[in-house]
């Protein structure tokens, strides 16, 4: 009987909304998960088609997460950076998804290499946060 | 015998050693002068859904008379005719002879063989 | 010599088990979230499946009735309908999971979206349990199913630290996350003890007319069938453990999961992910709509076996026929396939001890294993995993709630 309660609450709760700590994971993750689709596309060892979805996916997925950050950004870090930095990574992201089309790989390099640098530095953000957990 | 534990819900045994479905009820026949004693075995489903629930067991006896092969009495199987009692009930009849195969005979012909590739239920 | 041919009905059951889109995503959420910490709870599942398994299949082998059947006998209707609406609706989610499965890897090899493979997908599901027999489905899917091993080789071109490995195969608590760990072991637990897999293994021994001559090789089968697959699903996590966690990437989606090989094996690893995902999902979603469809015939008495024509054991084909195609409508819908699975390894965690108490109870049955009964080891083991059951049922929901 006490099941069939849990179940409801299952779903009700199971929306809980993410810590500061699990929504920068969460950035970290998108913005890795770009840059391993994009080395792995540069390597020739994914098809476009699915390096082209997967890169979508993750500007996607950044842009959902920058948009609860907006609202509560997390404490120990200037919301401006954070802000800049998905943005620029999103911006980064968008290039490459339209180079893989073109099948332009000197300038998706040029893009991925950005994309680096935003990654560094969205893990040191990433990094303050958890600390202060 | 301990009727409920090796009867009820015992898979049931044709003459051809066909599968014809399983023990739902019992019919027993409780008199003065005589010590009770099964009469028929039940096959089928309002027979099994009454013992979840009486208000399955009727409505499934609804749908038996206006769904499917449309049956209004439950298939009962006379005692006699069980030859042992063991891990299944075996028994001498021919299995499409009593209707506890009327289901399987209904959906083979109304579905299954109207599909390419379903065969035919009635061998050649 | 056409015993050890039988080694195919333990691989497809494992593969089912361990490689189908269930596990591989817990696993790999594991080993990118926690490292190796959590290969102990897939050691463990893995111990106790070789047990069930084993049971399951001597209990076939001795009474030649398998455990649906033993259970509507031993236990009545009422108690049998019960196990029935959980089984259906627990094994018809993770058959969702599984064609939505093979889907994802058709995404990812064609750019085409995985609702568009609902319907291809299915039918061909279906129609190889329409014309196939059972030793076509048990050995076409084990053989193809080798191609998971392709797991194993990216993890040991990876160079794991070999030590690090020995100790996640040790049960720990983990430092922060404590909520996430617990939840994900549950997850990998409730996905490897799945219920349906012993109605499959025990449905698979009656349609390969075992005997009590095959009680040595059942042993040997159900004890390399299930190390097999759990070895390949550690192998997934490691692989994930090496290639991910490094670069923080947590394993939500398909095409996330989709990079795990590309490390290890620059050319093929994308390909062979997808291939293998393909050939596991499908194996899987052949033998839940197997199990599906066996638990009805055996449960109401009807005629069954995947070797008759559909026409000669009609219901038993008209089930596996309908959950087919309803199992493809939410997939059409465009339901999330992982979303599913996980929602449905929770509720198999939730719902163990109505699969496995009565199990012990037959087990120990004389009636149907006269001196083949369950010894004293079997049964503790059984006892134990009763046990652990019983924790996953009061923990796993709101574990969900809280770490998933």
């Amino acid at each position: 009987m006490k099941r069939s309660f849990a179940l409801p609450l299952l779903f009700v709760l199971a929306c809980k909304p993410p810590t500061p700590a699990e929504q920068m994971d969460a950035v970290v993750s998108w913005v890795s998960t770009a840059g391993m689709a994009g080395d792995a596309w540069l390597r020739h060892t994914t098809p476009d088609n699915y390096t082209r979805q997967a890169l979508q996916l993750s500007n996607q997925q950044l842009l959902e997460i920058g948009t609860e950050l907006r609202k509560s950004p997390p404490p120990a870090i200037d919301g401006a950076t954070l802000d800049s930095v998905l943005t620029r990574s999103r911006f980064h992201i968008a290039q490459m998804a339209r180079l893989v089309e073109e099948k332009n790989a000197p300038d998706f390099k040029t893009q991925l290499d950005s994309l680096r640098t935003d990654q560094r530095l969205v893990k040191q953000l990433s990094d303050s946060v958890e600390s202060t957990q | 015998m301990n009727l409920v534990r090796d009867v009820l819900d015992k898979k049931l045994i044709d003459r051809e050693d066909c599968c014809m479905g399983r023990v739902s009820g019992l019919v027993m026949h409780v008199s003065e002068s005589a010590p009770p004693s099964v009469t028929h075995i039940l096959v089928g489903g309002p027979t099994l859904w009454m013992r979840v629930h009486p208000f399955l067991g009727r409505l499934s006896k609804r749908l038996a008379t206006i769904w499917g092969p449309k049956r209004n009495e439950p298939v009962k199987i006379p005692w006699s005719r069980v030859e042992t009692v063991g891990r299944d009930v075996k028994l001498d009849v021919k299995g499409k002879d009593t209707g506890a195969l009327d289901w399987e005979i209904w959906v083979a012909q109304h579905i299954i063989e109207r599909i390419p590739g379903g065969g035919s239920e009635e061998e050649e | 010599m056409k015993k050890i041919l039988q080694l195919a009905l333990g691989v497809i059951t494992s593969v089912g088990g361990f490689l189908e889109i269930g596990s591989v995503t817990t696993a790999a959420q594991a080993g990118a979230q926690f490292g190796y910490q959590l290969l102990w709870a897939i050691l463990l599942g893995t111990l106790c499946l070789i047990f069930l398994i084993e049971m399951s299949g001597r209990l076939s082998a001795v009474s030649k009735h398998t455990i649906v059947d033993a259970m509507r006998e031993r236990f009545g209707f009422p108690f049998f309908f019960i196990v029935l609406v959980g089984m259906v609706i627990i094994a018809f989610m993770v058959l969702v999971a599984e064609l939505g499965g093979i889907g994802f890897g058709l995404q990812i090899l064609t750019g085409v979206a995985f609702p568009w493979w609902a319907i291809p997908v299915s039918f061909v599901v279906w129609l190889l349990m329409w014309k196939g027999s059972f030793s076509l489905i048990e050995n076409g899917a084990s053989l193809l199913g080798l191609v998971t091993i392709s797991f194993i080789v990216s993890a040991f071109k990876l160079h794991p630290d070999w030590s690090g490995v020995a100790s996640g195969l040790v049960p720990s608590i983990p430092e922060t996350d404590k909520a996430r760990h617990g939840f994900l072991a549950v997850s990998i637990l409730g996905a490897s003890i799945s219920p349906y897999l012993m109605y499959f293994y025990s449905s698979g021994a009656i349609e390969d007319k075992w005997d009590r001559s095959y009680i040595p090789i059942n042993r040997f089968i159900a004890g390399f069938g299930m190390t097999f697959g759990g070895v390949l699903s550690m192998g997934v996590l490691v692989v994930a453990a090496l290639a991910l966690q490094p670069k923080g990437i947590q394993v939500e989606t398909f095409p996330q999961a989709a990079l795990l090989m590309t490390t290890a094996l620059p050319r093929w690893g994308f390909y062979l992910f997808a291939a293998s995902m393909i050939v596991a999902c499908f194996g899987a979603a052949l033998e839940i709509s197997l199990a599906i469809a066996y638990f009805f015939a055996q449960g109401f008495g009807w005629n069954w076996s995947e070797d008759l024509e559909p026409s000669k054991n009609s219901r038993f084909a008209f089930v596996y026929t309908i959950i087919i195609l309803l199992a493809a409508i939410p997939l059409l819908l465009g339901v999330d396939p992982i979303k599913v699975t996980m929602m449905s390894m929770a509720l198999t965690s939730a719902t163990l001890p109505l699969a496995i108490v009565p199990f012990l109870f037959l087990m120990n049955d004389p009636i149907y294993l006269g001196k083949y009964r369950n010894g004293w080891i079997s049964n503790s083991v059984v006892a134990v995993i009763i046990l652990i059951s019983f924790v996953l049922a009061l923990i796993s929901i709101p574990l969900q709630i809280m770490g998933g």
